[in-house]
């Protein structure tokens, strides 16, 4: 069945999320980096950072958290075992560093049918506790099949 | 910071140094966790055969993430990543060998930045797939 289109343009729920060093170093074991600005607090301070730096996907933590409002809205009609990600962009104005507090408002701002498939965009810009804008995310995920009549 | 690459050293066309990596399930879990994307087609072989593959894939942000590593790695500073957009064109297996590439397609002398072509790629039965291709990045050099 075809995804609610009545639902482009919604903005759901902004996301609180504080970068923990823990997370981080959980994160980074899972990727296998182990860049000293990125591990090593005195490293990064050294390369003129705050604290840790968190890689550049990190961000997927709180994506799970915010996309996961649009996947779930009954009203969308989403069935997730259908969906695959098909494309995803980071537009940064600085990286993370640990110690940062940080928002997210995803909206749905694209529903597009090709052959059968429905291609749904999430776009989040992501502020600091001082209202900087830190990333803008943009992610599409395929829902396989649901374009059909 | 700033990037370890100096922008008079490259040109149009160069390559970034290939990086390889093996994607083992106990790592794909530890995605699970530390990304906290527990869809069952990265840790279930079951759920993934009902699903039409032969075993669980990795998750395409795990690709992504060893491709950043790759780019960071090679400018330097993770502040010199600018923008990266990628699409997920094919599924990992585990076992398999995923390498992540670039060339650099642009550079700005003005705002001494490059933009490249990057990728993700792997030989499977002979045959190399992309799960990651016609993705850019751009980095901000020295």
């Amino acid at each position: 069945m075809p995804l609610n289109t009545q639902l482009i343009g919604k903005t759901y729920d902004e996301i609180e999320f504080a970068v923990e060093r823990d997370r981080v170093n959980q994160f980074l074991d899972a990727i296998g980096d182990d860049t000293p600005v990125f591990r090593d607090p005195e490293a990064a301070k050294a390369a003129g950072y705050a604290d840790q730096v968190a890689p550049p996907t990190f961000i997927t933590v709180i994506q799970m958290m915010t996309s996961s409002q649009v996947v779930l809205d009954k009203e969308l009609g989403l069935d997730y075992s259908r969906v695959v990600h098909g494309v995803q962009s980071y537009a940064y104005e600085r990286p993370l560093v640990v110690g940062d507090v940080i928002s997210a408002t995803p909206r749905l701002t694209s529903i597009e049918t090709r052959r059968s498939n429905e291609f749904l965009t999430i776009e989040s810009e992501v502020h600091d506790a001082n209202g900087e804008l830190v990333l803008t995310a943009r992610s599409t995920l395929i829902s396989r099949g649901t374009g059909g009549p | 910071m700033t990037a370890q690459v100096d922008f008079d050293d490259v040109k149009v066309g160069d390559e970034i140094p290939v990086r390889s990596k093996v994607v083992k399930r106990e790592d794909v879990k530890a995605y699970a966790d530390a990304s906290g994307d527990q869809n069952p087609l990265h840790q279930d072989d079951s759920f993934a055969q009902m699903v039409g593959f032969p075993g669980i894939i990795a998750h395409g942000m795990f690709t992504m993430a060893h491709l950043t590593s790759t780019l960071t790695g090679w400018v330097g500073d993770p502040a010199a990543l600018k923008s990266v957009d990628v699409q997920f064109r094919a599924v990992v297996y585990m076992d398999e060998t995923i390498e992540a590439g670039g060339r650099i397609s642009e550079l700005d002398p003005d705002a001494r930045t490059a933009k490249l072509d990057v990728w993700v790629r792997l030989e499977r039965d002979g045959v190399t797939e992309y799960p990651i291709k016609n993705s850019t990045a751009e980095v901000q050099l020295a």
